[in-house]
């Protein structure tokens, strides 16, 4: 058996009884149907027609009314329903109980004070903020009187579109957005894949050794083969659960027209791509190593501890590289190994690295799996045949017997 | 042929393996025996490479095993293990394409193995499942479902009930008789007395008896007399030439003689028995040898 068919036995192993078990279908669907109701709740919530239903009470400007009126149908699409009401009330016991009814939104009082129910909600609800406008319009329309300007035409010039940017790089406004959409979209991914995909790895290989199957596979598999093809296959898994989960999600959004979604430059969805490769293999060749330590299960989560913990360093230092893609945080974390898969596609999608840069991060992290397989491959063939107390790196790696 | 050359291994102090050599013909079962911590199951991880020796080599037909050698052996460790939530059948065609077998061949002997050990109703169901004797069958069926031309078992008897035995002795003796040869430690010896062609007995890391089972008994110096003696002849046997032991053993006295001894001085002293209900002159049993070699 050459060293590819062994490995490619091991990954076909982990990929059948992996995406056989309740446990990977479960999380699957989980993942799908909370997408699902992330995309489509809002979009049925969202039903053709917008209601604002105005309470008055006390002095009254039905020009003030009338601006309310044109802002919120400019607002609304094309397509949309505007309906606009205004109720007057006589006294304040009237309209206060009208609002708890919810008969009307908000009771504007003597032009001057907004009375609502409780909350406005986070950001504020959008009669607020109409209304805020309208009695500005009025006041500017009334500090303008005697100019040709009518009230609707001061109140478009306060609701026209915001200034366009444009950025000497050349790019247009929609693909700004884009990129950076990717590039907290791939620190999240990327930090949730390392995290969940490593864990798996880090539990199948405990769990391999805590059911003692191991002692037989190692007759007919070198060690590090049986640590590739795990690896291997729990990568592809993944990745094929994550390209589902997002093709997913595509569907979903095209389907009910949720939002509009930004073209996704190349160079960003390739660095994705490879350092979504990079960055689960470094990651997986440690949590497999931290796997082969323990004997029991309930050791495996604190023998990956020391991982997860640079992981989660790693996420915030890229935090701090979201901020300043160019700066200098940023240029020392792209060659640290652990750093940058989180940092490297953030710089990506903004165009903030040179081409000697990329290349010479992706060669660190080459050379640093390199040499982690090696070191992997030797503590695992130390701690796997170590049944017991939780083994040291150290002494896993001294009493390595098989390579 | 197994050669096992001059294996030495040491963990700090602890000496395993002190010179542990020994061979295994094709066709031949051997019974591989010692006291707890004499050096079994670092020997048979030896032969799979699960350690490496300081010293010494295994050959496998006069060439030192590789990878490629490994895949024609079967190991059954110790510590019995498989994957409980997989199924049985795709964990034995797991195993036996891991052994080279193509996967159409894999499939088939799987399903033969299965029915074999009588579960064939069992195949599609996770490990898990099965009763812990029944998991020991599989266990045994994925040490066997390549037909390895060698088989290494560590206690294959430890935690059978007697039936269980009973299939275990029957594969074995099918698996030899086949032409291949098989390796297995017990602490059953008399069932290894009467399943092994030849036994190698281990003791703080170096083999202290090897051979054909039957020539051993024969060849040793010793003989034992099973008989029914007064506490009075007792007292005389013991103080006969020749005599290396007398005990009672709850029912009988039994006395190791020298081979060669004159039986007439101990016959004579039965002259006044009237009624001798049990007299047996035999070779040691594997227990004796075993004893006398480890003491």
């Amino acid at each position: 058996m050459t060293t590819l068919q062994a490995i490619r036995l091991v990954t076909a192993r982990e990929l059948r009884e992996r995406a056989r078990s309740k446990a990977f279908i479960g999380s699957g669907l989980f993942t799908l149907l909370l997408l699902a109701a992330v995309i489509v709740v809002p979009s049925l919530m969202d039903s053709g027609e917008e209601t604002y239903e105005v309470g008055t009470l006390g002095a009254e400007n039905p020009s003030l009314l009338v601006v309310a009126e044109t802002l919120a149908r400019d607002r609304a699409d094309p397509d949309q329903e505007v309906t606009f009401t205004v109720t007057r009330f006589d006294n304040r016991a009237a309209a206060e109980a009208a609002l708890s009814a919810g008969e009307v939104e908000i009771v504007l009082i003597d032009e001057a004070t907004m009375l609502r129910e409780g909350s406005g909600g986070f950001g504020g609800s959008s009669i607020e903020a109409i209304l805020q406008r309208a009695a500005a319009t009025v006041a500017l329309e009334e500090t303008l009187a005697g100019s040709a300007a009518t009230v609707e035409d001061v109140a478009l010039i306060f609701n026209s579109e915001p200034l366009a940017v444009e950025s000497m790089a050349g790019a247009d406004a929609e693909l700004d957005d884009a990129r950076s959409i990717i590039a907290y979209g791939g620190l999240m991914m990327m930090y949730i894949a390392v995290l969940s995909f490593g864990a798996w790895t880090l539990t199948g290989i405990a769990e391999e050794k805590a059911s003692r199957v191991v002692e037989v596979l190692l007759a007919t598999l070198r060690p590090w083969q049986l640590l590739a093809g795990k690896i291997l296959g729990i990568g592809l898994l993944g990745l094929g659960q994550f390209v589902v989960t997002l093709a997913g999600a595509l569907v979903l959004i095209r389907v009910t027209g949720a939002f509009d979604l930004p073209t996704i430059p190349v160079d960003s969805a390739v660095t994705l791509v490879v350092w979504f490769v990079l960055g689960y293999s470094l990651f997986s060749v440690a949590f497999g190593t931290a796997g082969a330590l323990v004997s029991r299960m309930e050791d495996a989560q604190t023998a990956a501890l020391p991982i997860s913990t640079i992981a989660i360093l790693g996420f915030f230092a890229a935090f701090a590289v979201l901020g300043n893609p160019g700066g200098v945080v940023g240029r020392v974390l792209t060659f640290v190994p652990f750093t940058a898969p989180f940092v490297v596609p953030i710089r990506v999608a903004f165009q903030e690295i040179a081409l000697w840069e990329y290349l010479g991060a992706i060669a660190v992290s080459l050379v640093t799996i390199a040499a982690l397989v090696r070191l992997a491959g030797r503590v695992y063939a130390g701690g796997l045949l170590h049944f017991g107390a939780r083994l040291g790196l150290r002494q896993a790696y001294r009493s390595a017997e098989i390579r | 042929m197994l050669e096992i050359d001059g294996l030495h291994k040491r963990y700090g102090d602890i000496v395993a393996l002190d010179g542990c050599s020994f061979t295994v013909q094709p066709g031949r079962m051997v019974g591989f025996l010692g006291p707890n911590g004499a050096g079994k199951t670092t020997t048979m991880r030896a032969i799979f490479g699960l350690l490496r020796p300081d010293a010494g080599e295994v050959r496998w037909m006069g060439e030192a095993i590789d990878m490629a050698a490994r895949t024609r052996f079967g190991y059954m460790p110790e510590q019995r293990g498989l994957y409980p939530k997989m199924k049985v059948r795709d964990q034995l065609v797991y195993f036996a394409r891991l052994h080279d077998v193509p996967p159409a061949e894999a499939h088939e002997a799987a399903e033969r193995w299965l029915t074999d050990l009588g579960l064939a109703d069992r195949m599609g169901d996770p490990l898990e499942s099965l009763s812990h004797g029944n998991q020991q069958r599989v266990q045994l069926a994925a040490a066997l479902v390549h037909e390895p031309e060698l088989l290494i078992l560590d206690e294959p008897f430890s935690g059978l009930d007697p039936l269980g035995a009973e299939t275990m002795a029957d594969v074995l003796r099918q698996r030899a008789a086949a032409g291949a040869a098989v390796v297995f430690s017990s602490h059953q010896l008399d069932l290894v007395e009467d399943l092994c062609d030849d036994v190698a007995i281990i003791h703080a890391g170096r083999i202290v008896l090897e051979g054909n089972v039957h020539d051993l008994k024969t060849h040793s110096d010793r003989r034992i007399v099973e008989l029914d003696l007064t506490d009075a002849q007792q007292r005389v046997v013991a103080e006969l030439a020749g005599v290396l032991d007398s005990r009672f053993d709850g029912r009988r006295h039994v006395i190791t003689i020298r081979r060669g001894t004159d039986l007439r001085a101990l016959l004579a002293t039965l002259q006044d028995s009237a009624d001798l209900d049990h007299f047996v002159f035999t070779t040691p049993s594997l227990a004796d040898l075993f004893r006398e070699a480890v003491a």
